[in-house]
């Protein structure tokens, strides 16, 4: 998974593991004609396909300058080469399906390459930030407006992870992600639509739009997706041109 | 996790549990009564954080599973078992093979390979908790045991069957399959990469686990009773239990941090800042 660096190719990936998914179990997407479904779910394996994402470009303060995106994108490659956890939103685009499961109290999004599962906190306020450190996740609570689940996330780790998001701009720790989930077409799509604002980034609120596929119900996730620092072999080819002493900007 | 990490982690828990006071005195707002998963009814009440505690007091993992009756092996699962103390034992590199004298504060190489097994691999400690505190998130089809320090357990509740184990690629936590037995969860997993089981046990991806989740009347104290069985390993069902408490309400997930590219992560102390 830390070999994907563009969005292309996190499209590609995803593909290709459906595929084979589907192959294995004979099962493509989920289709619900005959079957119901509750409105307040998401749960469930979810996968973006080619035709997923509609991704405008993000209004950038006039004080972003290129140097500063490619210091994200650089310090982006050296996280991924260090196997290191990558965070929200690239959680969301990881080039691997997510599973989505809804308990009473807290929903996590378990992307299949990823050890680090995003918890989303039902009916909760923000944890105090005098005592929360920072995460590349960060602190996300949700509540349910009529069908959509409406989640806020704070508490952005302003360096660690991968710090890009789609369509432009960077996290720091003065982001604000809301997030509105909502099920269409009888539950077999998952629209999630992100909207980030950042006083240090963004000109104006930056929103775009994931649709996702449901899988089928007997999908199982790949558990054994490689990551090892030290295989040369594979250092060599995703390359690390940043260094860990990069100052935050 | 290495000594810096777990340093770095200490602190953590220190400044969790300045929040736990905050929340005792509400400082932060506590979430409705309907959200307290120890409010809930059967298998839902194992939703949320737990952490695994030392009811005898023996003040180390060594002496945590002390109390557990040995596991009673076969001659072949022995052999094996010797075989993995050996590989264990053995010089793996410069940092184990430092007999310098060290001064007093002074940080020295003790990990060659910080965060070398990658936060992406493992699954383990779904199994067996270390300190690490473990979440469930329990839905109809699925319960969901992350531990904190990396890895995912899925535990499928809709009534599959397990894989042929000849076309299972093991992993640490394998392929588990749940059901509701009076209230309680029951897993059985099958497909965990070869390994050591807690109180001298030994595995394959051949062998089972039995776990059965039991929460207190009260919803506060979890107990996970593991059995494990294979014929070829033990002479009778290896058999132990952990014990887990719940961690106060509006407790959350902590994020382990690990970079392999930060040399601290290698060192035996984290240096004070220079003055």
């Amino acid at each position: 998974m830390k070999r994907i660096t563009c969005g292309a190719l996190a499209a590609i990936a995803s593909l290709a593991l459906i595929g084979v998914a589907a192959d294995a179990q004979g099962q493509g997407p989920a289709r619900a004609a005959a079957r119901s479904f509750d409105a307040h779910d998401i749960s469930g394996f979810w996968a973006l396909s080619f035709d997923s994402r509609k991704v405008p470009s993000a209004k950038l303060l006039p004080r972003v300058t290129r140097a500063m995106i490619d210091l994200h994108a650089r310090r982006d490659v050296h996280a991924m080469r260090w196997c290191n956890l990558l965070g929200t939103p690239f959680a969301m685009d990881s080039g691997s399906p997510i599973d989505i499961r809804q308990g009473p109290t807290t929903i996590i999004i378990a992307p299949e390459n990823n050890p680090a599962p995003r918890y989303l906190y039902l009916g909760r306020k923000h944890v105090s930030p005098d005592i929360y450190d920072n995460t590349t996740n960060g602190d996300s609570i949700a509540n349910w407006e009529a069908d959509t689940l409406v989640v806020d996330t704070v508490g952005f780790h302003p360096t660690r992870g991968i710090t890009s998001i789609p369509g432009g701009g960077f996290k720091t720790d003065k982001s604000h992600l809301v997030e509105r989930y909502r099920l269409l077409e009888n539950g077999d799509v998952l629209s999630v639509t992100f909207t980030w604002t950042d006083p240090n980034v963004f000109a104006a609120p930056h929103t775009y739009e994931f649709r996702y596929y449901r899988l089928p119900s007997t999908y199982e996730p790949v558990s054994t997706w490689p990551c090892d620092p030290y295989n040369e072999t594979r250092a060599k080819f995703i390359g690390d041109p940043a260094p860990l002493t990069a100052s935050a900007k | 996790m290495s000594v810096a990490g777990t340093a770095r982690y200490e602190m953590k828990v220190a400044l969790a549990a300045a929040g736990i006071i905050a929340l005792t005195f509400g400082v932060v707002a506590q979430p409705s009564a309907q959200t307290r998963p120890e409010a809930l009814q059967g298998v839902q009440r194992l939703e949320g954080d737990w952490v695994r505690v030392d009811p005898n007091g023996s003040g180390d993992f060594g002496g945590l599973t002390s109390k557990f009756t040995p596991a009673s092996l076969t001659s072949e699962a022995t052999a094996a078992v010797e075989a993995m103390r050996r590989a264990q034992n053995a010089p793996r590199g410069p940092a184990y093979t430092d007999e310098k004298p060290h001064d007093t504060g002074q940080p020295y190489i003790v990990v060659a390979k910080p965060c070398a097994a990658g936060p992406f691999g493992g699954g383990a400690l779904g199994i067996n908790p270390d300190s690490g505190a473990i979440h469930f998130v329990i839905s109809k089809d699925e319960v969901i045991l992350a531990p904190e320090r990396g890895g995912i357990r899925h535990i499928y509740m809709d009534g599959r069957k397990h894989p042929d184990v000849s076309r299972w690629t093991p992993t640490g936590s394998g392929h588990s399959i749940g059901h509701i037995e009076n209230g309680e969860l029951v897993v059985d997993t099958m497909g965990i990469a070869p390994g050591p089981v807690t109180a001298g046990g030994w595995r394959t991806p051949e062998t089972h686990l039995i776990e059965h989740f039991v929460v207190s009347a009260d919803g506060q104290h979890l107990v996970i009773n593991y059995r494990w069985e294979d014929p070829k390993i033990y002479q009778k069902p290896h058999e132990y239990h952990y014990e887990l408490d719940r961690l106060p309400s509006g407790s959350y997930a902590f994020e382990e941090w690990c970079d392999a590219s930060d040399p601290l992560e290698q060192q035996s102390i984290v240096p004070p800042p220079q003055q």
